[in-house]
């Protein structure tokens, strides 16, 4: 039953739920709380939730910090971060600006990130005129379907592909399209 | 003594900035320096420190009072009220133990035949 963790956990005189307690209810507080049992109902912190590998919590969680290695069923916010650990398993929707997932924690649910996401996209713009401007040497792209098309259509070789090549040779417009393109792209991933 | 040992073997602490408002069940021992409303059932020990405060029906094996309780005591051994500590509720169990400086109101059951 002893762990090297239940010492530390001990010694810091923070609250601890054990591995064979159940609480069912609302639980609130103002210090870290380590969780090796069971907790259902609703838990709201000012500080940091640990849940720990044999603990299930079942609860719509508010807190600062939450660094899960146990299971979550429910909804988490965070004012600051939200962990999962590799051991870490959860169910439900996690809010909170800084949003860790390890390799090998399970997860199925929505992630807000909400002011991260607002500096995100400036982000984005930022560097969509980066992208753009790096574009005007890929124009030789578009030219080569006309050309296709041109020689399919013998006669019309002399008058066509001059206007093309003028319409290509007005590369802006044509950075614009491209640039459109993978806006779309980048709404997409927005989406996501 | 007891205690002590209780206190170093507990898993299960309620910080003193904690409150509970629900049930808390479990086999282990539970120390509770915060707040618990409701309910609380134990195979082991419950300890309610100086600064816990417990409004609750309690059913353990043993319970140790410093602090403040409200609510029925059910114990399946030992119930002992430290100086200093204010119990108004029932209590049910073999062993009852009240120390000098204990505030306690309500009722006394120690029918051991019940167990």
């Amino acid at each position: 039953m002893a762990t090297n963790k239940e010492m530390t956990g001990g010694a810091a005189g923070a609250t601890v739920i054990g591995p064979t307690i159940t609480i069912n209810g609302k639980l609130s507080g103002d210090e870290d709380l380590t969780v090796r049992g069971r907790v259902e109902g609703e838990v709201t912190l000012t500080k940091t939730l640990f849940l720990e590998v044999s603990g299930v919590v079942k609860a719509n969680v508010s807190v600062k910090n939450a660094v899960i290695s146990g299971v979550v069923v429910g909804n988490v916010r965070a004012t600051e971060s939200v962990e999962l650990t590799k051991e870490g398993r959860m169910v439900g929707d996690i809010a909170a600006p800084r949003v860790i997932l390890v390799d090998g924690a399970s997860f199925r649910g929505r992630i807000e990130m909400g002011d991260a996401s607002v500096s995100r996209a400036a982000g984005d713009r930022v560097g969509r005129p980066a992208r753009v401007s790096a574009r005007p040497s890929a124009p030789p792209r578009p030219p080569p379907p006309p050309r296709a098309e041109a020689r399919g259509m013998a006669n019309s070789k002399s008058t066509v592909t001059p206007i093309l090549s003028k319409i290509e040779s007005k590369s802006p417009p044509v950075p614009p399209a491209l640039a459109a393109g993978k806006r779309k792209v980048v709404v997409r991933k927005r989406e996501r | 003594m007891m205690e002590r040992e209780a206190e170093h073997m507990a898993n299960t602490v309620i910080g003193s900035s904690i409150v509970i408002d629900g049930e808390i069940s479990g086999e282990e021992d539970l120390v509770v320096q915060g707040t618990v409303k409701g309910k609380i059932s134990l195979k082991e020990s419950l300890f309610v420190e100086g600064s816990g405060i417990v409004e609750a029906d309690i059913q353990t094996q043993n319970v140790e009072v410093a602090g403040k309780v409200t609510g029925n005591i059910n114990a399946s051994q030992k119930v002992e009220l430290k100086s200093d500590c204010r119990v108004v509720g029932d209590i049910r169990a073999p062993r009852i133990l009240i120390a000098d400086g204990a505030s306690f109101k309500g009722n006394v059951d120690m029918d051991a035949k019940g167990r």
